[in-house]
């Protein structure tokens, strides 16, 4: 295209002190669509790229294929070579200007209208539902990593890749936030598509709230938090072969959980404590959260 | 006959020595197909991955090995990842790990486009230069890694990957179809032999089986 070469970039300024990095980000001149560079360096032996990375990539791509309205799009995915320790994937990602922790952040005072919330639930459910039936836990959902679109379409992302987080993850210094995670994952008990509904649950309230339900600092404190609101389960749904046993908590009853979301419907309050039940095998799933009587209120 | 035989498989053990110079006193390893010519080998490599750069180049108008735009349909923009959502922000994998980075601050980059051309994926990249550690320069780890990844493939333990490799090499160049003289059919005659065992032969599989 002749007008192509009159495009000028500009020299963008030197990103100061060594504190932050860039994100690069396009429009495609013809669709107008936008789309953004995500990099992962990938550290590498005598063997290549780790299979897990290769594994993950290939189901991106598989998945990529339904096309999911509630998915983010991976357009494609390109690896160079960096240096013998080290290869640089590079994921070419449809572009989403906000994620839903920007999006309630922004939500005018009142929050977000009832009508809405229930909408981005559905969305939310549906892209999860979808995940799951793929046999991918997402284990880390949050509001950072669930994209909503200036139309307010729900886009969950960084789910593949969240499968190569390992549950080592909480021995490394590395800051990760505990607030959404199952008290399952907490007590390093099992890693089922459950824990992704515990997610789900945790943000359902935040929606209402504009605020996390749950803000633990440690493990401990983190379940603690939990039992607060739900309860101390009894002693025969405590996971078995876990390190932290039921007696390490002071007993509390459940409070009624409109004390912690008082905007919620009936209904709403039904289908939250679906979500927030302890034991990951009577916690509802996402194909039946979307048939559950929230999402028949209007 | 049987002399023919046992002057083939000493050939056949010498050029499995060449092949998996690690692996030939480890354990049985059997040459089915041929010594292996690494660096030809490692030109194909070298020249399929060079393809798949170029076309990512092609595709995007955007250089991935410098992050380095180029002119296209694409209107390639750098923003501060205080402005984008927190998904998009790059990071590192180690192990089974990975860690979002704000670690390295990049250098101011060059934003003006250039020609997507070969040029730019042979040549080291002049903004890496400018920001890379002081590890060895690129084409030269590259060949390296190169080389481990081929004795790796043909390390017995992944016997079909190796196959592929030979195919590959022998349906895409020529002059190595000259070089390389075993056959296919070589390989199903001494199968069939080994299983009929006779002393010999059985004396045979046994060397085979300890190369």
């Amino acid at each position: 295209m002749a007008q192509d070469s009159g495009v000028q970039y500009e020299p963008v300024a030197e990103i100061g002190g060594g504190a932050y990095g860039t994100v690069y980000k396009a429009r495609d001149r013809q669709s107008g669509q936008f789309v953004a560079l995500k990099s992962v360096r990938v550290q590498t032996d005598q063997d290549g790229l780790p299979l897990s990375t290769v594994r993950e990539v290939a189901l991106l791509k598989r998945l990529e294929q339904f096309d999911h309205p509630n998915v983010v799009k991976l357009m494609d995915v390109c690896a160079t070579l960096r240096t013998d320790q080290e290869t640089k994937v590079t994921l070419v990602f449809e572009h989403v200007d906000q994620d839903l922790k920007t999006y309630l952040e922004k939500a005018p005072a009142p929050g977000l209208p009832a009508s809405q919330i229930q909408d981005l639930m559905r969305q939310l459910l549906c892209g999860l539902a979808f995940l799951h039936s793929n046999c991918i836990v997402h284990r880390d959902l949050k509001p950072e990593n669930i994209l909503v679109t200036s139309r307010g379409q729900v886009k969950l992302a960084d789910f593949g890749l969240a499968r190569i987080y390992s549950c080592h993850m909480a021995l490394t210094p590395v800051v990760v936030t505990l607030w959404y995670r199952a008290p399952e994952v907490l007590l390093q008990s099992s890693y089922a598509t459950p824990v992704d509904i515990w997610s789900t649950g945790c943000i359902f309230a935040e929606m209402f709230r504009r605020k996390p339900l749950f803000c633990g600092e440690s493990e401990m404190d983190q379940l603690g938090k939990i039992f607060e609101v739900i309860g101390l389960p009894a002693e025969e749904d405590w996971p078995s072969g876990v390190t932290l046993l039921q007696r390490n908590f002071s007993p509390l009853s459940h409070r009624p959980i409109t004390e912690f979301v008082p905007e919620i419907s009936h209904e709403g309050a039904d289908l939250l404590l679906e979500m927030l039940t302890f034991d990951p095998q009577r916690r509802i799933s996402a194909l039946s959260a979307l048939d559950h009587a929230y999402f028949q209120e209007g | 006959m049987s002399n023919v035989q046992l002057s083939n498989s000493t050939l056949e053990r010498l050029a499995a020595r060449r092949t998996f110079p690690l692996h030939a006193r480890t354990s049985a390893c059997r040459n089915l197909f041929g010594p292996v010519d690494h660096d030809e080998l490692n030109r194909e490599m070298k020249l399929q991955l060079r393809e798949i750069s170029e076309r990512d180049q092609r595709r995007w108008n955007f250089n991935f090995e410098t992050d380095t735009p180029c002119s296209g349909d694409y209107e390639w923009e750098e923003t501060p990842v205080e402005s984008t959502p927190v998904f998009y922000q790059d990071s590192v994998q180690i192990g089974r790990r990975r860690v979002t980075v704000p670690v390295k601050a990049k250098q101011c980059l060059d934003m003006t486009p250039r020609d997507c051309t070969t040029q730019d994926v042979h040549t080291p990249r002049p903004v890496e230069d400018r920001l890379s550690s002081p590890e060895a320069t690129i084409p030269r780890t590259s060949e390296v890694n190169q080389e481990n990844c081929a004795d790796k493939l043909n390390s017995g333990k992944k016997s079909r990957k190796s196959i592929v490799c030979v195919r590959r090499k022998r349906t895409s160049t020529t002059d190595v179809i000259t070089t390389t003289t075993t056959h296919i059919t070589d390989f199903y005659m001494k199968r069939k032999r080994i299983t009929n065992s006779t002393e010999t032969n059985s004396l045979k599989a046994f060397c085979t089986a300890r190369l």
